[in-house]
């Protein structure tokens, strides 16, 4: 049988798609130009707009070098890759909860974590690498590692055999993530000073300080293609509703798809904790939040919770930024502040409804 | 539309649960699969629908092999509803039935007024179209059952495959799921715990620890002697006397 497709509605659903992504891209276009005006020193719009001018159309607005120095290489870098990151980290919770069918699934969930911070403190304390070894490629190391572990404890619980259940999956997660933690636990306690303890710890938290070009250039790819290729199999996702074996007899290939988008969010969320360190909560709560505004529906879900996780990260920096005069907060700790504050009005009013 | 399975075994943990069925599924007919609890109905379902990769064995959809088409193609053909398939995400009853219109879909192809049409039919059919948008955490087992039907019927298949779509069900809800599904007039396997509702059925295979020991219409493969080798029961058929109608009573 073949199937028609209604040539008439492709194109008049082509405008509202159209409108939508650029809603889209407008809010979190705000959202970055807030990052922009807000900081220990207020910069007016205006101010933030004629930078952009002068730096990507090459306009010759007279500007106070310092203040267009800042925003360009501090500001405009930490609310891009803050962005980023939000998206990034929120469509992996939303891979991860439907294919598990577990509303506590979360990006962190596969040890990547746990390895990034293993990495990390083996490059900065144990000294391994030399110093020729940054800091972010030994947590992505890590990271990875972690999950390899995890994906073979997976496997070998399943007994070798071609479905795994998820509570396997989530099982073997929870093991390789107290394996890494306690291995990062040992290296600080072995050989690290106070001063290395804290700096590892603050890592942790995320960190957004260190945030330059370079990362922008790996981050914003990393989440445009993750985001593609899951919005790519957004009605697979929904036919994981009922289970896999449900998503199997309404033609999914469930151990293809279920392999590319574990690795894919894996990949993705390694490369965002090895930039800003291990920011926890938006890849756990944003999808649920994002659920309780647009519905279950994968379609929507998966933009809805790209834009509301990249612009709550981008204010969560902000708020890391200015909260105490003087000082940044890492941004794990505001997220949580301000998060579940938010989320338990959300789930309340999610009750009544 | 044809299905058929040749030497089909499958075994876990090597213990054989399925072991050497072979038979032909007949355009139009509903065949029905019985026999005692964890004689491998389920599982043989399964793997008819291509869920299990059989230990030995084939399976043969329309002529092709099962193990060599695409799942999607697969569920262009074929649709399988399983037991008390249950989620806990805030669906309506039509966004269930949508997800039947999956393999007929990809990003490139999307969503048409058709398909809407398609969806509305599947609902009409099981009589749950006034209530498509009721939340599906609101339904009752048997109307979720109604749903999965729904779901199936919006696949378009020329087979339905049923895993005891009517345990857990009460007694007006079982008789109406069994109408439903004999008015559907498909190629349908089903497997079935009730023997007296099996009797509706227009074959029935019945198997026993994992093996398929007769295959024919009720009357001739369900007799006193079988219910009482396989079933352990001492039965005998009784006639009800306003109809006429033979129904299994059991001792």
């Amino acid at each position: 049988m073949a199937l028609s497709v209604n040539p008439s509605l492709a194109v008049t659903l082509r405008p509202q798609f159209m409108g939508l992504t650029v809603a889209a891209l407008a809010i979190v276009g705000a959202a970055i130009l807030c990052g922009l005006m807000i900081g220990e020193t207020a910069i007016p719009g205006a101010v933030a707009l004629q930078t952009l001018a002068n730096q990507i159309f090459g306009a010759n607005y007279p500007l106070d070098p310092i203040e267009e120095g800042i925003l360009w290489n501090y500001r405009l870098t930490r609310a891009i890759v803050a962005a980023s990151c939000g998206a990034g980290l929120a469509i992996s919770g939303v891979v991860l909860q439907a294919l598990l069918r577990n509303a506590l699934a979360e990006p962190y969930l596969l040890g990547i974590s746990a390895g990034a911070s293993t990495g990390a403190v083996l490059v900065t304390v144990a000294g391994i690498g030399g110093g020729a070894v940054s800091l972010s490629a030994g947590a992505f190391a890590g990271a990875l590692t972690a999950f390899g572990l995890v994906s073979l404890l997976a496997h070998a619980a399943g007994g070798g055999g071609e479905r795994q259940s998820s509570v396997q999956i989530i099982l073997a997660g929870i093991a390789g993530s107290q394996l890494f933690n306690a291995l990062t636990s040992f290296i600080i306690a072995k050989s690290a000073n106070s001063d290395q303890a804290r700096g590892i710890m603050f890592w942790l938290l995320g960190n957004l300080s260190g945030v330059r070009w370079p990362d922008v250039w790996l981050a914003v790819p990393v989440a445009l293609i993750g985001f593609l290729i899951v919005a790519w199999h957004a009605r697979a996702l929904d036919a994981f509703t009922f289970g896999a074996d449900a998503a199997a007899s309404v033609g999914v290939p469930v151990q293809r798809v279920r392999a590319v988008l574990i690795v894919m969010t894996a990949l993705m969320t390694a490369a965002m904790v090895s930039i800003v360190g291990s920011i926890g909560f938006v890849g756990l709560v944003i999808p649920h939040a994002a659920r309780f505004l647009v519905g279950p529906t994968h379609g929507r879900l998966i933009p809805a919770s790209a834009v509301i996780g990249a612009v709550f990260l981008v204010f969560a920096d902000i708020g890391a930024r200015t909260i105490i005069p003087g000082q940044v907060l890492p941004i794990g700790v505001v997220t949580a502040l301000i998060g579940a504050p938010a989320f338990a009005l959300i789930l309340i009013r999610g009750q009544r409804l | 539309m044809t299905l058929e399975v040749e030497s089909l075994g499958w075994s876990a943990r090597r213990k054989a649960i399925v072991s050497d069925v072979t038979l032909k599924v007949e355009t139009g007919e509903v065949l029905g699969l019985i026999g005692p609890n964890g004689s491998g109905k389920s599982t043989l379902l399964r793997l008819m629908a291509g869920l299990r990769r059989p230990s030995s064995g084939r399976v043969f959809l329309n002529g092709e092999s099962l193990a060599t088409m695409k799942r999607r193609a697969v569920a262009q053909s074929m649709a399988f509803v399983e037991q008390q398939a249950d989620t806990g995400d805030a669906i309506t009853v039509r966004d269930a039935v949508r997800l039947g219109r999956t393999p007929w879909l990809s990003p490139l192809t999307p969503w048409s007024e058709r398909d809407d049409d398609i969806v509305d039919e599947a609902l009409r059919d099981v009589g749950m179209i006034e209530r498509a948008q009721q939340s599906w955490q609101t339904l009752s087992g048997g109307e979720r059952q109604r749903v999965h039907i729904a779901r199936a019927l919006a696949q378009q298949p020329g087979i339905l495959l049923l895993d005891e779509p009517t345990n857990h069900l009460d007694i007006q809800h079982q008789l109406s799921i069994l109408n439903l599904i004999h008015s559907l007039r498909r190629t349908t396997v089903i497997a079935l715990h009730d023997l007296n509702q099996a009797l509706q059925c227009k074959r029935l295979a019945i198997l026993q620890g994992g093996r398929l020991i007769d295959l024919g219409p009720p009357d001739r493969v369900l007799t006193e002697q079988r219910l009482a080798d396989t079933f352990a029961v001492n039965a005998r058929y009784v006639t009800d006397p306003a109809d006429g109608h033979r129904m299994i009573r059991f001792a």
